[in-house]
């Protein structure tokens, strides 16, 4: 077969144009996102196969015009003016909102310019009147001299038609005649910056050439070199600004005679369903008090629903473990997978359900057109701590996982804010957090029921999630006074209709977002895993002949069972490996705090991800894992209720030591995933390396000052 | 459409200006790098405009045109000068 080129179609258009439903509805499940090289922005690609022809369509940000504000609406640049970029199409799919055609027709007639062949997507006609989804349907076809197809991307039915339209253009690949209409022209004098960019990057087009000299700063393709010669081709008066006013205004003029009824000025007399719901959602009181609510139930929610599949995961790697060890021969290999390489995968699915959960309802939320309300009701708020309102939205995706979190930074576009954001994110109390926070917070208040209803280890709880947003505020306040701010910020932000959510397109931002977390955690904890369970199985070769003694003596003690034999045999097995030799040698550190060399281990192994900390105290106190969970967590609970501090008879586990703890694990950075994150989205060492030791270093110095207070 | 207009720049206030309800007519931007986006989002030269309401912790306007809602913050606000209605 020979290796047919593919055909690479990119869909573009405004934010809320329902660009990503005609993305979804084109190719279902059948959906990949990979980095776009340079930049830490994703796109989202699928292949298809349409009457034979082998096509690649890509989902490009959505923006709203060719002179983007953040780093996701650059991707869009960095696409259409690159003819060499991997993603640069060859026929452009131009979604827009009839509704909003007014807006929409600034960046059609830009895309116009480029000279990339185009198809105009006319969508939610099923809002409009017929008679007025013709006129624009003419008017349109006219002004852009492309197809225009009126579509509803919320309708499924419309599929059949949409492929049908792709084919045509397909087949018309070759045929077409050469653009001889500009919408706007540069002035002569940059003529000889854009011959020189003919000259050097191969750009037929004079747009295109027009915005890459706009762009040049910033496009990861220009290099050095080109960009210091383009800046001598330039008029010395060159004002950039100004210049995209009048391309815009411009543009404007030439559809404002088709559009005119749409930008009358007159307000519609009735209040619009979106005005009556905004009166409330974003009133001065009920507004921050419904978000409140929202965010308690949202919260309440994940951790009530994912209890059962996460138990089902847990039970089901629990399971296979049991499997694997009965029916592969006895070998190390067995013992790697099983010990090392198992529940690091399983450590990383369990919170799957979670982070399905909270990217659901977030999703939901966005779709309906919420959280752009969110964001203008706290940007004050957030501007205080050197954020954005945009900051909000990863604030909240943190209480399930920083990754995502740090992820959606990437719509802030001023720099500082943007880094806070991912500075502070992982102070915010994620779903790993929990594990520890259960088995920890019995030690410090007994389940009593304080002022009548209050359960005291609930609100023990939720003073560790307050905890960890005031000092996410607390640390943002401080990074903005180190960090310079040398970038404009902005709100300015479109608050759309309110719309009902397309259950498709929340579910399938979920399921992107729970593949980011899998790959993203995945990968690192899986390495990391292995690295540990080497460093806990081995230790130094005079230990072989001890441990081996030390289980002749366990196994000839016929007080104890069986099960209770091989427990023991594992913290013995624990304590003399590497991890617990390391484990010991930092008690000095950790010895102020309140720890033992236990703790000390524990603290070790979860440093990949934090809540290994729990299979690592049940191992070094005989508990048995797998098979009932909670039982597990009792036993667990009840050992470490008995332990001792060394040489004394005093309970290793009071509240201090127990609050101490707690507070460690509120701060500190225990999780390597979100520092590779932090690393690719800052693209520096700098940043990850800042952040490990301002959260290390407040943890220990946090759980110091707790323990010695309450000691 | 152009930029210029036959108002006396003097005699105009800023988005920022209008009180809860009141509209205005936009004319004139100080220009800087977010005018564009100022423009994309539809307030363009001539278009009316009515303050709705300030947000919850101040800092913003909820501010709408004809056809849309726009959240804006008051120095940007501060940069478009109108004409009160």
């Amino acid at each position: 077969m020979t290796k047919e080129r593919l055909t690479k179609i990119a869909i573009v258009g405004n934010p809320n144009s329902g660009k990503t439903t005609l993305f979804n509805l084109l190719t279902g499940l059948n959906q990949k996102t990979s980095n776009f090289p340079g930049v830490t922005v994703e796109i989202k690609s699928s292949k298809l196969k349409l009457d034979s022809k082998h096509i690649e369509i890509f989902d490009l940000p959505g923006t709203y015009s060719l002179y983007p504000n953040s780093s996701e609406e650059r991707i869009v640049i960095e696409t259409l003016c690159n003819p060499a970029s991997a993603y640069h199409p060859d026929i452009i799919l131009f979604v827009a909102d009839l509704n909003h055609i007014e807006r929409h027709l600034l960046l059609a007639t830009q895309i116009a310019d480029l000279g990339i062949p185009m198809v105009f997507i006319a969508n939610m006609v099923d809002t409009i009147p017929e008679d007025l989804v013709q006129y624009y349907e003419s008017k349109i076809q006219n002004l852009l001299e492309v197809q225009v197809v009126s579509t509803s991307t919320r309708d499924a039915s419309q599929l059949a038609k949409l492929k049908k339209v792709i084919i045509e253009q397909l087949d018309l690949q070759g045929h077409r005649k050469a653009k001889d209409k500009y919408f706007y022209r540069t002035t002569v004098a940059f003529q000889p910056a854009t011959n020189y960019l003919k000259d050097v990057i191969g750009i037929t087009n004079d747009y295109m050439a027009n915005l890459v000299i706009n762009h040049s700063s910033w496009l990861s393709y220009i290099n050095e070199e080109v960009r210091v010669n383009l800046a001598t081709k330039l008029p010395p008066d060159s004002n950039f600004i100004r210049g995209q006013i009048n391309e815009t205004l411009a543009r404007y003029a030439t559809f404002e005679p088709i559009v005119h009824k749409a930008i009358l000025n007159d307000f519609e007399q009735h209040e619009t369903f979106t005005q009556k719901l905004d009166k409330v959602i974003t009133h001065k009181i009920w507004g921050p008090l419904i978000f409140l609510i929202i965010i308690v139930t949202v919260f309440q929610s994940i951790f009530s629903w994912a209890e059962v599949p996460m138990g089902i995961i847990e039970a089901i790697f629990a399971d296979l473990g049991g499997w694997l060890v009965g029916n592969l021969p006895n070998s190390i290999l067995t013992r790697l997978l099983v010990e090392g390489i198992l529940p690091g995968i399983g450590g990383v699915l369990v919170f799957v359900p979670q982070i399905a959960i909270l990217f659901f309802l977030l999703g939901l939320l966005e779709e309906f057109g919420y959280m752009s309300r969110v964001v203008y009701m706290f940007d004050q708020v957030m501007r205080g701590f050197g954020m954005n309102g945009r900051s909000m939205v990863s604030l909240i995706s943190s209480g399930a996982c920083a990754i995502p979190a740090i992820m959606s930074t990437r719509t802030i576009a001023n720099k500082r804010e943007r880094l806070i954001t991912i500075l502070v994110s992982p102070l915010i109390s994620c779903s790993a957090r929990l594990p520890i926070y259960a088995i920890l917070v019995g030690f410090v208040v007994p389940p009593l029921t304080v002022l009548g209803f209050l359960n005291a280890q609930g609100l023990v709880f939720l003073g560790l999630y307050v905890l960890g947003v005031v000092s996410a505020l607390g640390a943002a306040l401080v990074f903005k006074v180190f960090i310079r701010n040398d970038e404009p910020t902005y709100l300015m932000l479109e608050l759309p209709t309110y719309k009902k959510p397309l259950l498709k397109n929340v579910f399938y931002n979920m399921l992107a977002k729970v593949r980011t977390f899998v790959v993203e955690a995945g990968k690192v904890i899986f390495i990391i895993s292995i690295l540990l369970w080497f460093g806990a199985s081995f230790g130094p070769s005079d230990r072989d002949a001890a441990l081996a003694q030390q289980a002749i003596e366990v196994n000839n003690n016929a007080t104890m069972s069986d099960e209770d034999k091989a427990n023991l045999i594992n913290t013995q097995q624990l304590e003399t490996s590497y991890i617990g030799i390391l484990g010991k040698k930092i008690e000095p550190v950790i010895e102020p705090l309140g720890y033992d060399w236990k703790i000390g281990i524990a603290l070790i192994t979860s440093f990949a991800a934090r809540e290994v900390f729990v299979g690592t105290m049940a191992t070094l106190y005989s508990v048995g894992q797998g098979g009932d969970e909670e039982l597990a967590d009792r036993t667990l609970r009840q050992k470490m209720q008995g332990a001792l501090r060394l040489g004394s008879n005093e309970k290793l586990y009071g509240p201090a030591t127990a609050l101490s703890l707690l507070v460690f694990y509120v701060f500190a950075m225990q999780c390597m995933s979100t520092l590779a994150v932090t690393k690719r989205e800052t693209q520096s060492w700098k940043w990850p390396v800042i952040q490990f030791v301002y959260m290390t270093a407040l943890a220990y110095i946090s759980a110091f000052a707790v323990f010695n207070i309450m000691s | 459409m152009a930029i210029q207009t036959t108002v006396d720049i003097d005699k105009l206030d800023t988005l920022a200006d209008l009180a809860i309800g009141e509209t205005g007519i936009v004319k004139f931007y100080d220009e800087n790098a977010m005018t564009t986006l100022i423009l994309n989002l539809g307030l363009l030269p001539d278009t009316a405009v009515q303050m709705v309401r300030r947000s919850p912790f101040g800092g913003a306007f909820y501010i709408r045109t004809a056809k849309q809602q726009v959240a804006i913050r008051v120095e940007e606000a501060r940069g478009i000068f109108i004409l009160k209605q």
